[in-house]
């Protein structure tokens, strides 16, 4: 099987913290894949390492057999991205920063408008087209960060953390969007750290924590003989299950 | 003390003592700033005190105490989050009766270097105009008087604001307002000058009016006793006693709707809808295909929408007109003032990428080659300067026109060509060499720990900009000083603008390889704020 993303011995240190650790993972082209880790764990980091975002200290990306850092013009063009905390051009209309980023990415212009108008349909974003992204939520930013990245129609799509703060309903449409645009052949990599949704969307999931791959591999080799993707993530992490009942016999019961 | 004036207070004090558990740097930052206020608020008494007895000590006095109310009422204004402890949406979960509330939260309001520095300053007012024992005492209610008046100014303003600066719209408000103050200083600069040409009387008549208005109708209580009128002096405090508990009832009031009512600012804006499509299409239509014209509209549009973006312009273009015109009105300029115009509006090519905030990524991810680079950064001049062209040339006109010195034009214009070409290209360089992030909220437009990076940047890229415009500037000064040179100086017209097309073009040759290897570095450096 041809690898969409192939990371060898990636690091990366922030002064005295260990961000990532060493990191190697192939992640299989077509695929609906599910990074998943503890808060911290390193995600974020890999993936802006990943998309070129972020200058890794050590170690190799490949993105379709590309090297990110020595070829970016054949890199950046098959790759589309929606990071996390970093900002949109908010001052734009959701229209204009669809229009924006379709034409940087070198779209002609009717071809981007048209693709836009598409895009704001499907995600529901019609009505709120004109409005500020300022003034959009954060189920509104994050569709619209997804159609900008889907407008250049990438090989690969990366999502940091895609369904973070979004309502069902827009999470639903995200979710409608994402998994038409696997079928057709395309990678998805997201972050996450829902197990219920990473179990429900993932065909494939690799297990980050403290900056090292704990596990990774198609879901249900990883969940392996654990009832759940939760309970198996629990365990490869190392989370203790405390009884957390001794300490807190006051708490509940109505009286104080 | 009740329990919550109690608590509200020593939350207050651990705040101060906390701004001392900061970083070293900022911690050195907070410790200054209480020093530098309290000094100046200790050479404010001595200067006070020494005023005792000056024929216009009390219409001085009367003036300053109006000035720190209105101070006390614009602050909360500027500093929305200035002051955690008196931020009522934070206190919203809590089981609170608003009677209770008000008197815990005035009771922290009096906590601080602020309330200290207008003790001082309310101290020595009343020892410069009080004369005798009646006097004293009523000064000593009045300073009293006016010290809460002035707090819960702060807190009725703060209050009755919080919607609007909660809000996006009231935000950004705040940040242009900004530029109210920078005008008004221009304003009381000129008004220090004209005072200290014709002296203190001219305070009288505006004097005279503001001992009527609270707070410093208690001042001017204490001067009324000193001249015997108690009658009076019983009516400005009055006056004031009734302004602070109408402040005190409004305060209330605000404060009880913020509790009880949610804050529906982002509900509104949702239910908005559709405002329409804005000149978007005729703005597109003439600007040139491809990344050129997606820049170049995206640029003037951040102009005009970003509050920061739109302050720093306003700023350069004011500034950029007042210091030749207003040197040329008063017969005290010169023509080559006019240059100052160009290198104003130059200033904003710098820290392009800083402009952008953390947004830079959608722009890193679009560039991959040197050539891209090139692309994106010719295309921010070229925003830059369908501002900056028309209006350096409008304003040397000007100020030629006005100084009647029209055989200088052509020199003058060449030399702002030039001048704009070394700001266009240095700040393109430093731009990609030496970004930074500017804050969106507040006034700061450098983040914590990156105003060396900035102070780099802007001097050193102006001081760049200069030496590579003494060609141009060298060739003025020859063509002025040798016989029959000034025949000659229109030569520096083409031959300036020409200069600053190519040190353009040059330093955006020269940037561009940068920005494209620098793409992670430069947006890490941009996303701090």
């Amino acid at each position: 099987m041809s690898s969409a993303v192939r990371v060898r011995d990636l690091h990366k240190r922030f002064g005295q913290q260990v961000a990532v650790a060493g990191i190697d993972l192939d992640l299989p082209a077509g695929r609906f894949i599910g990074l998943v880790g503890p808060n911290g764990a390193g995600k974020t980091t890999t993936l802006s390492m990943v998309t070129g975002l972020l200058r890794p200290d050590g170690g190799t990306v490949e993105v379709v057999g590309h090297d990110v850092w020595r070829d970016p013009v054949a890199v950046k063009a098959r790759i589309g991205v929606l990071p996390e905390g970093l900002r949109l051009f908010e001052r734009l209309s959701g229209r204009e920063l669809l229009g924006y980023t379709g034409r940087l990415r070198g779209l002609p212009g009717a071809e981007a408008d048209k693709r836009a108008t598409q895009l704001l349909d499907v995600l529901d974003l019609a009505g709120a087209q004109h409005k500020l992204v300022v003034d959009y939520s954060t189920g509104m930013r994050k569709k619209i960060g997804l159609a900008a990245a889907l407008l250049h129609n990438p090989e690969v799509l990366f999502l940091d953390e895609p369904f973070e703060g979004v309502d069902p309903v827009s999470a639903q449409t995200i979710r409608g969007v994402l998994e038409r645009y696997t079928a057709s052949g395309a990678t998805v990599v997201f972050s996450s750290h829902v197990m219920e949704l990473v179990e429900s969307l993932c065909d494939w999931v690799a297990v980050l924590a403290a900056g090292r791959i704990r596990a990774h591999g198609p879901l249900e080799e990883v969940r392996g003989s654990a009832p759940s993707l939760q309970k198996a993530f629990l365990e490869l992490v190392g989370a203790r299950e405390r009884d957390a009942g001794s300490d807190l016999d006051w708490l509940g019961g109505g009286s104080r | 003390m009740s329990a919550p004036t109690a608590v509200v207070v020593r939350l207050k004090l651990s705040l101060l003592r906390n701004g001392l558990r900061q970083s070293a740097g900022r911690r050195a930052a907070y410790v200054a700033s209480a020093v530098v206020v309290l000094l100046f608020a200790a050479l404010q008494l001595v200067g006070l005190i020494a005023l005792r007895g000056h024929a216009h000590a009390a219409s001085l006095v009367v003036l300053l105490v109006a000035v720190l109310g209105l101070g006390w009422a614009v602050m909360p204004l500027f500093f929305p989050s200035g002051d955690e402890t008196l931020d009522p949406t934070r206190l919203v979960m809590l089981p609170l009766r608003p009677r209770p509330l008000v008197r815990a939260l005035l009771a922290a309001s009096l906590v601080g270097i602020g309330p200290l520095f207008t003790v001082l300053m309310l101290a020595g007012s009343v020892v410069a105009v009080a004369h005798g024992a009646v006097a004293y005492g009523v000064g000593v209610l009045g300073a009293v008087l006016g010290l809460l008046m002035c707090v819960t100014l702060a807190r009725a303003v703060a209050a009755a604001n919080i919607r609007l600066l909660t809000s996006r719209r009231g935000r950004d408000l705040a940040v242009l307002s900004g530029l109210v103050v920078a005008v008004g200083a221009q304003v009381v600069n000129f008004g220090a000058q004209r005072l200290g040409s014709s002296g203190l009387g001219q305070l009288d008549p505006a004097a005279d009016v503001l001992r009527w208005v609270p707070p410093a109708a208690a001042i001017g209580a204490a001067d009324s006793a000193s001249a015997g009128s108690y009658g009076t002096a019983a009516a400005q405090l009055l006056l004031t006693a009734a302004a602070s508990v109408a402040l005190l009832v409004l305060w209330e009031r605000s404060l009880t709707r913020l509790m009880t009512a949610p804050d529906g600012s982002t509900l509104q804006a949702a239910g908005e809808g559709t405002r329409g499509r804005r000149g978007s299409s005729g703005l597109t239509r003439l600007l040139p295909a491809g990344r050129t014209g997606t820049v170049m509209e995206r640029s003037l549009r951040y102009v005009w929408r970003d509050p920061k973006t739109k302050a720093a312009w306003v700023t350069s273009l004011a500034i950029g007109l007042i210091v030749p015109v207003f040197n040329a009105l008063q017969g005290t300029g010169s023509p080559y003032f006019a240059c100052f115009a160009a290198g104003m509006l130059g200033i904003q090519m710098y820290n392009q990428f800083g402009q952008d905030t953390s947004a830079f990524w959608i722009v890193a991810l679009s560039i991959s080659s040197a050539q891209d680079a090139y692309a994106e950064l010719r295309a921010r001049a070229l925003a830059l300067l369908v501002i900056t062209l028309p209006y350096a040339t409008l304003v040397t006109v000007l100020t030629t026109g006005l100084l009647d010195d029209w055989p200088r034009l052509p020199e003058v214009l060449g030399l702002s060509f030039a001048l704009l070409g070394a700001m266009l290209a240095t700040g393109a360089w430093t731009s990609a060499r030496f970004p930074y992030s500017i804050p969106q909220e507040g006034y700061k437009n450098v983040a914590p720990g990156q105003a060396g990076l900035a102070w780099i940047a802007i001097f050193g890229g102006m001081v760049a900009a200069a030496l590579l415009c003494a060609p141009v500037i060298a060739a003025a000064i020859w063509l002025n000083v040798s016989a029959g040179g000034a025949a000659w100086s229109w030569v520096l017209l083409p031959a300036g603008a020409a200069y600053g097309a190519t040190v353009t073009w040059l330093g955006l040759r020269l940037a561009a390889p940068r920005t494209a290897a620098r793409l992670p570095e430069i947006l890490a450096a941009v996303s701090k704020g």
